[in-house]
């Protein structure tokens, strides 16, 4: 049968059902758009957990000394210079950086005009030290160096941490929305060996001393600031603590799917791998994942009762057309012909639907991004879009329509198509 | 144009019983003649119209069609039989409500290979039967004996040489059955080999033989008496 034909005789049948052709087309569209809506937003919820609220890089692999090792007592399980060139010498390690915390505590007094507002405040401060290369994309101003003694030392503040000033400590004491580039340059005090909330655990007197923020960075340590891992050590040194067993070390792996050999070969060395993030990242993107399923299935659901009540509307139908079959049968319609005409009005009325129901749930989400944007109060990590809708979500909505009305049209084109006309034209 | 040798068609009524419908038939119409087909309600003329034409393939015997053998014909191959080979016209006249006039006569073209002056043709053969004014009609527009015709143009679409009529003047009155015989009559003086089941003395009358069924066995086989009707397209 010449696909002209076949349309025009689809046109010309789905004009005469046109009432039921909608309800059908509409019940695939409500399966289809609840899908897509659903998916979408898992997909945008997931994105932004994976890309702002827990950012991972696949390649990476945090490797801290173990928390209780008796390895240790025997020269183990303790991150020193050797320890550290084993690790960079592993199968599938493309790169080794090295961390350390200062060691003493630090508090930061900071009195005078922040961004234009009068602060006067106190607080603890973490100190991690990394080396460079590590972060050197996220750094906006100088090396990111220790210059010694007396020299401002250089610091990164984590984007996270950013945002949670931004959408819930600014607001809350009515201070300025900051950005990466507007801290650039900031400097702000450090008095290390000084604590506000425990003694201080190294002897002698603190020193002050002063930071300057040069950017902000995903892999900064998020309570605190991040150095370099020059500073670290001269300051554990000045102060007379451990500066030359490192607090953790981050590998790159040459590939995502080395790293399970790398996690393997550093347990086996009796060190621990730091995956605290990732697998939070992982629970929460799981939580998501779940919850977007079970409301995929109940879209998958109406989808399905879509696909039935096609059936439905079919069978009548094609019960009702039995005459009209024959007399097709009797001009030169062959049964796959009669199946292949049923077929194409479920494929229209499916294709309508698919495409209807995708294109309101892509309308609806604009509808709840625009309503988030305006009603939604300011909160950490909130996303422009909550939802992600990649090209084959769009196109795989269509093609479930399709489907759904295809497989609603299964068994009433197989009943149209062994229509015996000799019985239906009799009389 | 038609050889069938013992054609047996049996069935299974709702009791379990085996019916036989056709006992046996053994027929040969040459090409352009005028065949009616009389007998009693359930004597087998239908079915045998049936048998003929492809629409019905579960019987046993031989059956050779425009010098086609239907037996072993698959689905595709039957179709394309009953698109160029035969044409049907049925008592209920069975066109489709929702296409006008000329695009019942058209519907043959969708299912085999239309030919590019397939409107044209169609509306010649409106033309052709007495409706050229009434092409764009649907069919509830049109009166039995004009939906009669736009059947007959239907069925002679595909240029068969065969017509296969079942009853065709059974829904009709007389003044409009007359008119609809006279169109047969002509179409078969014009070498259409016509073979047509009816109870109407009228239809019998015209045509060049009759052949009588009763209980599914040929009883009778006598020349008609060809009578000119008055009637015409």
């Amino acid at each position: 049968m010449r696909l002209d034909a076949l349309a025009r005789l689809v046109r010309l049948s789905l004009a005469r059902e046109r009432k039921g052709a909608f309800f059908s087309s509409f019940g695939v569209a409500m399966g289809v758009g609840a899908l897509v809506f659903f998916v979408g937003l898992g997909l945008g919820v997931g994105a932004v957990i994976r890309e702002k609220i827990f950012p991972t890089d696949a390649r990476l692999v945090d490797v801290v000394p173990p928390a209780v090792s008796l390895g240790s007592l025997l020269g183990g399980g303790t991150l020193d210079a050797p320890t550290v060139e084993r690790l960079r010498a592993l199968p599938g390690v493309e790169a080794a950086y090295r961390k350390m915390n200062v060691r003493v505590p630090a508090v930061t007094r900071y009195d005078g005009v922040f961004f234009g507002t009068r602060l006067r405040m106190g607080m603890e401060v973490l100190a991690l030290g990394v080396e460079p290369a590590l972060v050197r994309g996220d750094v906006q101003l100088g090396e990111f160096q220790d210059a010694g003694e007396g020299q401002p030392i250089p610091a990164l503040v984590s984007t996270r941490l950013l945002e949670l000033y931004n959408k819930t400590f600014a607001p809350a004491r009515k201070l300025p929305q900051l950005s990466a580039n507007m801290l650039v340059g900031f400097g702000f005090p450090v008095e290390f060996n000084r604590s506000y909330v425990a003694a201080a655990s190294a002897s002698g007197p603190s020193r002050p001393g002063q930071a300057q923020v040069v950017g902000a960075s995903d892999r900064a340590l998020l309570a605190g600031i991040t150095i370099p891992l020059d500073a670290a050590v001269r300051l554990n040194r000045a102060f007379g603590v451990d500066a030359e067993n490192y607090s953790g070390v981050t590998l790159v792996a040459t590939d995502p799917s080395q790293v399970p050999v790398i996690v393997a070969a550093v347990k086996g060395m009796g060190l621990e791998i730091d995956d605290q993030e990732r697998r939070m990242a992982e629970n929460s993107g799981a939580a998501v994942a779940l919850t977007t399923s079970a409301l995929a299935l109940l879209s998958l659901l109406i989808c399905l009762l879509a696909a039935v009540n096609i059936a439905h509307a079919l069978s009548a139908s094609v019960r009702a057309r039995a005459r009209e079959i024959g007399v097709m049968q009797a001009v030169g319609a062959s049964r796959a012909d009669i199946r292949a005409i049923v077929l194409a009005e479920a494929a229209v009325v499916g294709l309508a639907g698919g495409a209807a129901g995708t294109t309101a749930a892509l309308l609806l989400s604009l509808g709840v991004n625009r309503l988030a944007a305006g009603y939604l109060p300011d909160f950490p990590f909130k996303p422009d879009s909550f939802f992600s809708f990649p090209w084959p979500v769009v196109v795989g909505g269509v093609v479930l329509g399709l489907v759904a009305a295809l497989a609603g049209a299964y068994f009433p084109s197989r009943r149209a198509a062994a229509t015996d006309p000799a019985r239906t034209l009799a009389g | 144009m038609i050889q069938a040798r013992d054609v047996v068609k049996t069935y299974v009524d709702g009791d379990g019983t085996q019916v036989r419908v056709l006992d046996g038939v053994s027929l040969d119409v040459a090409e352009g003649e005028f065949v009616a087909v009389v007998g009693s309600s359930g004597s087998g003329k239908s079915t045998l119209l049936h048998l003929l034409g492809g629409l019905d393939v579960d019987y046993r015997g031989d059956l050779r069609v425009g010098g086609v053998t239907l037996r072993g014909l698959g689905d595709k191959a039957l179709a394309r039989f009953r698109n160029t080979h035969v044409g049907f016209v049925f008592q209920s006249f069975h066109l489709i409500p929702n296409l006008s006039a000329v695009e019942n006569v058209l519907l043959p073209s969708h299912f085999g290979a239309a030919p590019p002056d397939a409107r044209a043709r169609a509306e010649a053969l409106l033309e052709r039967v007495g409706l050229g004014t009434k092409k764009d009609r649907a069919p509830v527009r049109l009166s039995g004996g004009e939906r009669q015709r736009v059947a007959i143009a239907r069925a002679l679409f595909g240029k068969p040489r065969l017509l296969l009529c079942d009853e065709p003047t059974g829904n009709l009155d007389a003044a409009t059955g007359t008119g609809v015989i006279a169109l047969f009559q002509e179409l078969h003086r014009e070498g259409l080999t016509v073979l047509c089941v009816t109870h109407e003395e009228r239809m019998s009358a015209v045509a060049g033989r009759v052949l009588r069924l009763k209980d599914g066995q040929l009883v009778e086989e006598r020349a008609g008496l060809q009578v000119a009707t008055g009637g015409s397209t």
